[in-house]
């Protein structure tokens, strides 16, 4: 893999255990897209001029009219498809990603799964055991080490899947849709979950999803993006402090902000 | 439809009480009692034809009394039996000894590059439609009459299958297994060894059922080539015909089948042992 805009932005010591979150140091940028445009092999323009830059323990959100372009900007990030046109600054030795799919190795174990990316990183087993038997706690599956991914639900595979990422102390956190397949009642479990993870581990998180409610409650801030050719169109700040109340989503300023996200999700469609 | 004035049919359901799981003991009647059932119709099939046939050609279809009395009754029979069996199964598996190190590699090749697969796909195809038996007399004058061209010939029956269902199976790994793999930017190789080879391995399996199941039969149609020194079922079968003992011919062939199913049943129970637990053809429904 050839990594043509790679910057060490952070020093890799970031994650001392203090709970930092949304109190974390302003100006410390930890992704930033500088005029980013995609065109794939089959002439579809993708993105278009797409900058944007994510501080340090910031938690981002994008939400877009379905086929805009959102998940493209995790690969690009990510370094799974270079961008035609731009550069992208962020430190990719320190990648967490999690896909739509928990795409857990059927024929491993829990344990062997979350294992696998600290075994491809060449860690030793002993460490890899007892980092994945914490994470494993961390994200509630204890006692759920030995069952292979067929014999859990979806919202238990996503969690081993949170758990494989979580065991390389990401400082960036990627997440494309990866509770869009559950039910309502799992995938707002998973986001309080979510968000005591993100107290907890301090990353800098981008989620992309096409739940309003999801984006307002998980993030410090949501972006909206246009249809195809896939433009930031709005920015909203969203104003709660964490760690965040499971209650919040039923408050009425929780309504109304998700209320004129919608009104500029819509605008963005009939654009 | 009912005759009264509204078109609504209200019938009622009755509950359907839950069935008491079945025993180990009923599980394996179930296993064993429809082929056993389906076996004796086709015994009775076999005894229809055979009392109707004119008593001079009765030989050709000898009765189970006279396969006992002048076959696997006889003592020097059964040891004959024996050691012809040993003697087929061993070209049998040397034979996949060979084809199935050959297939997984040309499988793997394939897979490196789109390139490779073009190239060797139709060769591959082409290798497999020259008839084999018609090449055996060229076998033979090249390579002799030992044990060797026989092997050839087994391995060039078992060995399509292995590379076509490996290839299928390399080609279906999960897209976002691969990624995640790339993102730690892990080499081909890893990515093969941890990712694609345990992802495709069921595929492979069926292929070297399927590869089992024609070894054995290719072993004995290569036997009946080679007429000369101590051979296998094959030969037995030929030397039968010639000395007229058509109940040694049979017991024989039904020692082949034998052989053919119990080699066929040990790469299926193999490959149920490694797969069961995870992939979906296992059955263990949760």
């Amino acid at each position: 893999m050839t990594v043509q805009a790679k910057v060490q932005l952070s020093e890799g010591t970031g994650h001392s255990g203090t709970p930092t979150g949304a109190t974390a140091e302003v100006g410390e940028v930890a992704l930033s897209f500088d005029n980013i445009s995609m065109q794939f092999p089959d002439g579809t323009q993708a993105l278009e001029n797409v900058s944007l830059t994510i501080q340090r323990n910031e938690f981002v959100s994008v939400v877009g009219p379905s086929g805009c372009g959102k998940s493209t900007l995790l690969k690009i990030a990510s370094g799974l498809f270079p961008q035609t046109g731009g550069v992208v600054k962020v430190d990719r030795d320190q990648l967490g990603y999690t896909f739509q799919d928990a795409t857990l190795l059927p024929w491993r174990k829990v344990q062997g799964n979350v294992e696998l990316l600290m075994e491809l990183r060449g860690y030793s087993a002993e460490k890899r055991r007892q980092i994945a038997q914490e994470q494993i706690k961390m994200v509630g599956l204890d006692g759920f080490g030995d069952h292979y991914p067929k014999r859990l639900s979806g919202g238990m595979r996503m969690r081993a899947s949170l758990a494989r990422s979580l065991a390389l102390k990401p400082s960036v956190f990627m997440f494309d849709e990866p509770f869009g397949a559950l039910d309502e009642i799992t995938r707002e479990r998973l986001n309080d979950e979510l968000v005591s993870l993100f107290m907890r581990n301090g990353f800098t998180g981008l989620f992309i999803t096409h739940s309003i409610p999801e984006a307002v409650y998980l993030s410090s801030k949501v972006l909206v993006m246009s249809r195809r050719p896939g433009r930031i169109l709005q920015e909203f700040e969203i104003p709660f402090d964490y760690p965040r109340d499971p209650n919040l989503r039923y408050t009425s300023e929780f309504a109304s902000l998700c209320n004129e996200i919608n009104v500029a999700l819509r605008d963005a469609i009939e654009q | 439809m009912t005759q009264t004035s509204s078109n609504q049919n209200l019938v009622a359901h009755p509950p359907v009480p839950a069935s008491a799981p079945r025993g180990t003991f009923a599980n394996l009647l179930m296993l064993l009692v429809p082929p056993i059932i389906l076996f004796g119709v086709f015994l009775f099939g076999y005894a229809m034809l055979r009392v109707n046939l004119e008593p001079h050609r009765q030989f050709l279809m000898p009765s189970g009394y006279e396969l006992w009395s002048n076959a696997f009754g006889l003592p020097e029979v059964r040891a004959e039996l024996f050691q012809r069996s040993l003697i087929t199964i061993s070209i049998a598996l040397t034979g996949l000894c060979i084809s199935i190190p050959v297939g997984i590699l040309l499988g793997v090749i394939m897979f490196r590059a789109t390139i490779l697969e073009r190239a060797m796909f139709p060769n591959i195809v082409a290798f497999q439609s020259i008839p084999t038996l018609a090449i055996i007399p060229l076998i033979q004058t090249a390579l002799g009459f030992g044990t060797l061209p026989k092997v050839l010939i087994v391995a060039k029956f078992t060995m399509f299958a292995i590379p076509i269902t490996l290839l299928l199976g390399l080609k279906s790994v999960d897209r976002g297994i691969i990624n995640l793999f790339r993102l730690q930017g892990a080499s081909w190789r890893t990515t093969l060894v941890k990712a694609c080879f345990p992802s495709a391995a069921p595929a492979l399996f069926a292929g070297l059922r399927i590869a089992a199941g024609l070894a054995v039969i290719s072993a004995i149609v290569s036997e009946l080539f080679f007429l000369a020194g101590r051979g296998g079922l094959g030969q037995m079968i030929i030397n039968s015909k010639i000395d007229f003992k058509y109940e040694q011919m049979y017991a024989a062939l039904i020692t082949a089948t034998f052989l053919s199913v119990c080699v066929y049943i040990g790469f299926t129970w193999l490959g149920h042992r490694l797969f069961s637990d995870w992939h979906e053809s296992g059955g263990k429904e949760t």
